[in-house]
C-alpha cells in the first residue's frame, strides 16, 4: 500500500468517526460528567474526618496551636494521650494525629519547631484532604499568631507522602476509560461494515487487511489523542489537576493503550457476526473492565479476582497514567504496565489478522 | 471460441463447496477482450460464488483461474488492481460524501482516472458534496459504479446490477454497460432477467445447480432449440402431459407452477389440435400465450424451470 492510499484511509475513518456524533461524544460525556460529578458534587475529599491532638509540652505556645486546630469544618478535633491516639489511628478511627512535642515552646522560642504529624495511610483518596487541612492550620498559625511564615514545621509521618486528592485519581482514570470505550467500538465499526457489505467491496480492491487494520489504528489513535487532551485540559483547568510526569511518556502510554483496546476490539469482531451480538459483547466487556480496572475507584479487589485484574490491559493503562500524570513516573515505574499492554496488542493483532474475514 | 483468439478470462474446471453442498462444480468458460459475457441462471446457482472467486474474494476449491494473464488466486492483487467490480449490495460508506468515497476508491489502485470526470460522466457533480446516506437509489446506484471503474479497470464484474431498479433505471443502467463496452472493457455480468442476458450480451453461459448448462449467443441458443415457439397455457381441470404431447407439432411440455409448457414447431397445427382438445373432453383453456421462443424457454426446457419464480 503506497502513502496516498494510507493516507486517504486515515482521513476518511476519522471522518466517519467524526460524523457518528454518538461514538465519541458518549464516552467524552461519561468523562467529563464523572469530572463534574466526584470534582464537585460528591467529592470523597471532603468527607469529615476525625483528627486527635496530643499536647505533650503543656506550654502557652502548644495550648494556642492547638486551639487553631478547632473549628475547621468537616473536621472532628479530641486530645488525648500520644499512646491512646496512635493505637486509635492504627485502628482507622482517625484521619491524623498531630503530636505537639515536649519543648515545643522552646524550639519555637528559637525560631523553628517541628510539628510530627501522623496518617492514616490506608485511604489515599483522603491523604490529600487531611494533609491539606493540617498544613492549611500550621500555614495561618504560623502567619497569623507567630507571624513568621516557616516557624512551625510539619514533620509527616506517613508511609505515603504524596497529595493525591480524588480528582487527581480520577483524571487519569477517564482518561483509560475513554481511550477504552472509543477504541473498543473498532469492533463495531468492523462489524457495521461487513454487515453492510463495505469489507466485501475493500476485499475487492488491491488492499490489504494488514492495511486496512494499519489505517484503522492510526485514525483511532488521532480520534483518542483529541479525546484525551480534552480530559486533561479540563483537568487541568477546571480542577488543578497536574501533569507531573513526562508529555512524552504519557503519549506513549495512550498509545498502547490504544492498540491494546483496539485489538481487543478486533479480536470480538473476528469472533461475532452481527452488530447486536458485537455491542452486547463489547458493554458485557467494557462495564467489568471500567470497575475492575480502576477508572472510577481504588478497588481493593478480593484475592480471587487478583489474578484478573492484573490480567485486564484497562488496569495497567490507568495504573501507567496515574504513574505519569500523577507521581511523574519514569521508564523504572512503566515498563511493567507497558509490557503488559504491549502484550495484548501484539497477540491480539496477531490474532485478529489470521481470523480477518472480507465477509 | 476460437483459438488464437485475445482471451482475457479462463476459467478452468473451478469449483467450490460449502459444507456438503456443492455451489460450483467443475465449470469451465473464457471470455474474449471486449466481449459482453453474461452468467444467467436462477437465484443459488452459483452465479455469485463463481464471480467471487475470479475477483479473489472467496478461494477455490479446485481447478484454475487465469485473468487478463495473471492467475486470479495467487496473484490476486495484481488482478484486483486492474478490475472493476460492483458487488450485488451497494457498498459504500454513508457518512462519506461523493467526492470522499470515490476519492477513497481511486486512493486504493495505481491507475487513476479524474474524479471530475468521473463525477460529471455520472452526473453526480452536483451531488459532490451531499452525503450518501441523503442520495436517492438512482444516484447511489451511480456512484457505485463509479466506484467500480475510478481505476479504468480493463474487465469490469458486475453481479445483478440491475436487481431490485425499476424499468426505467434499468434501461439507463443498460446505457452505462453500452458505453463500457464501447470503450472496449471486456464486461462479465450475472443477471436472472433473460431480458437483460438477451439485450447486453454477446455470449452468455446458462448456470443453474453449480454446473453450465449450455453456453453461446442468446440468438444461437434460442437457433438450437428443436422449436421456434412457446404455447403458455393454463386449463381449469387436469390434463395430462401425455395429451398434450400427442398435440400436433408439440416437441415437448414442461410443467411448471400450474402452467404448461408446449414447445412447437408449427404453432397453428398445436394451437388448433389445443382447441380441438378442449372442445372434445370439457377442459376449458384458461389463458393462453403464445411467443417466439427465447432465453426463457432455453432455460425451461434445459431444467424444467423458469428462471424466476
Amino acid at each position: 500500500m503506497n502513502v496516498r492510499s494510507f493516507v486517504q484511509l486515515v482521513v476518511i475513518q476519522a471522518t466517519i468517526l467524526r460524523r457518528n456524533t454518538g461514538f465519541w461524544v458518549t464516552s467524552i460525556m461519561t468523562a467529563v460528567l464523572s469530572m463534574a460529578v466526584f470534582g464537585w458534587l460528591f467529592n470523597p475529599d471532603t468527607q469529615p474526618f476525625d483528627l486527635a491532638l496530643v499536647d505533650e509540652d503543656h506550654s502557652q505556645a502548644s495550648r494556642s496551636l492547638v486551639e487553631a486546630f478547632g473549628g475547621i469544618d468537616n473536621v472532628e478535633v479530641r486530645e488525648g494521650s500520644r499512646d491512646g491516639e496512635m493505637a486509635s489511628l492504627q485502628d482507622g478511627e482517625l484521619g491524623a494525629v498531630v503530636i505537639v512535642p515536649e519543648g515545643f515552646a522552646d524550639d519555637l522560642g528559637g525560631g523553628s519547631a517541628t510539628l510530627p504529624v501522623f496518617y492514616d495511610n490506608s485511604n489515599p483518596i483522603r491523604i490529600g484532604y487531611v494533609t491539606t487541612t493540617v498544613n492549611a492550620v500550621v500555614d495561618s498559625y504560623n502567619d497569623e499568631v507567630v507571624g513568621q511564615s516557616s516557624a512551625v514545621t510539619v514533620q509527616q509521618q506517613a508511609v505515603s507522602t504524596q497529595r493525591v486528592r480524588f480528582i487527581d485519581f480520577l483524571t487519569p482514570g477517564m482518561v483509560g476509560m475513554t481511550v477504552m470505550w472509543v477504541n473498543l467500538g473498532v469492533g463495531f465499526l468492523l462489524v457495521t461494515w461487513r454487515e453492510q457489505g463495505i469489507l466485501r467491496r475493500l476485499g475487492v480492491t488491491p488492499l490489504r487487511p494488514g492495511s486496512l487494520i494499519a489505517s484503522q489504528a492510526a485514525s483511532f489513535s488521532i480520534v483518542s489523542l483529541m479525546q484525551v487532551t480534552v480530559v486533561l485540559v479540563m483537568g487541568h483547568f477546571v480542577f488543578d489537576v497536574d501533569i507531573h510526569g513526562s508529555f512524552l511518556w504519557l503519549a506513549v502510554t495512550v498509545f498502547l493503550g490504544v492498540m491494546a483496546m483496539l485489538s481487543v476490539g478486533y479480536v470480538v469482531a473476528s469472533l461475532l457476526k452481527t452488530v447486536t451480538s458485537v455491542n452486547a459483547v463489547i458493554n458485557l466487556v467494557a462495564f467489568p473492565m471500567m470497575f475492575l480496572g480502576r477508572s472510577y475507584f481504588p478497588l481493593e479487589p478480593p484475592p480471587a479476582l487478583k489474578p484478573l485484574i492484573e490480567a485486564i490491559p484497562l488496569t495497567h493503562l490507568n495504573d501507567a497514567l496515574r504513574e505519569v500524570v500523577n507521581r511523574g513516573g519514569g521508564l523504572g515505574d512503566l515498563w511493567l504496565s507497558w509490557t503488559i499492554l504491549a502484550v495484548w496488542v501484539v497477540a491480539g493483532f496477531g490474532l485478529s489478522v489470521r481470523l480477518f474475514r472480507w465477509q | 471460441m476460437e483459438a488464437g483468439e485475445d482471451v482475457v478470462l479462463a476459467v478452468e474446471a473451478l469449483s467450490k463447496r460449502y459444507g456438503s453442498l456443492v455451489a460450483v462444480d467443475g465449470i469451465s468458460f473464457q471470455v474474449r477482450r471486449g466481449e459482453t459475457f453474461g452468467i444467467l441462471g436462477p437465484n443459488g446457482a452459483g452465479k455469485t460464488t463463481t464471480l467471487e472467486m475470479i475477483e479473489g474474494l472467496r478461494t477455490p476449491d479446485g481447478g484454475h483461474i487465469t485473468l487478463l494473464g495473471l492467475d486470479a488466486v495467487r496473484q490476486r492483487r495484481s488482478v484486483q488492481d486492474r478490475i472493476g467490480v460492483q458487488l450485488q449490495s451497494q457498498a459504500l460508506w454513508p457518512e462519506l460524501t461523493v467526492e470522499e468515497t470515490l476519492k477513497t476508491f481511486s486512493a486504493l489502485f495505481r491507475r487513476r482516472l479524474s474524479l471530475e470526470m468521473m463525477m460529471e460522466r455520472f452526473s453526480l457533480v452536483d451531488k459532490r458534496r451531499s452525503l450518501v446516506r441523503d442520495l436517492s437509489g438512482g444516484q447511489k446506484q451511480r456512484l457505485s459504479v463509479a466506484t467500480a471503474l475510478v481505476n479504468d479497470p480493463e474487465v469490469v464484474f458486475l453481479d445483478e446490477p440491475t436487481t431490485g431498479l425499476d424499468p426505467q433505471a434499468r434501461r439507463s443502467f443498460w446505457d452505462l454497460i453500452h458505453d463500457m463496452s464501447g470503450e472496449g472493457k471486456t464486461v462479465i455480468v450475472t443477471t436472472h432477467y433473460m431480458e437483460e442476458a438477451e439485450e447486453l450480451c454477446e455470449r452468455v453461459a446458462i448456470m443453474d445447480h453449480g454446473r453450465i448448462m449450455a453456453m453461446d449467443s442468446p440468438r444461437e441458443l434460442v437457433r438450437g432449440l428443436d422449436f421456434d415457439n412457446t404455447v403458455e397455457c393454463t386449463f381449469a381441470g387436469s390434463v395430462e402431459r401425455e395429451r398434450l404431447l400427442a398435440l400436433p407439432a408439440v416437441h415437448d411440455v414442461k410443467k411448471e407452477n400450474g402452467a404448461h409448457f408446449l414447445f412447437t414447431t408449427d404453432v397453428s397445427a398445436t394451437l388448433a389440435g389445443l382447441m380441438g382438445l378442449t372442445d372434445g373432453n370439457g377442459e376449458r383453456v384458461q389463458s393462453l400465450q403464445v411467443r417466439t421462443a427465447t432465453l426463457e424457454d432455453v432455460f425451461i426446457s434445459l431444467t424444467g424451470r423458469r428462471l424466476r419464480d
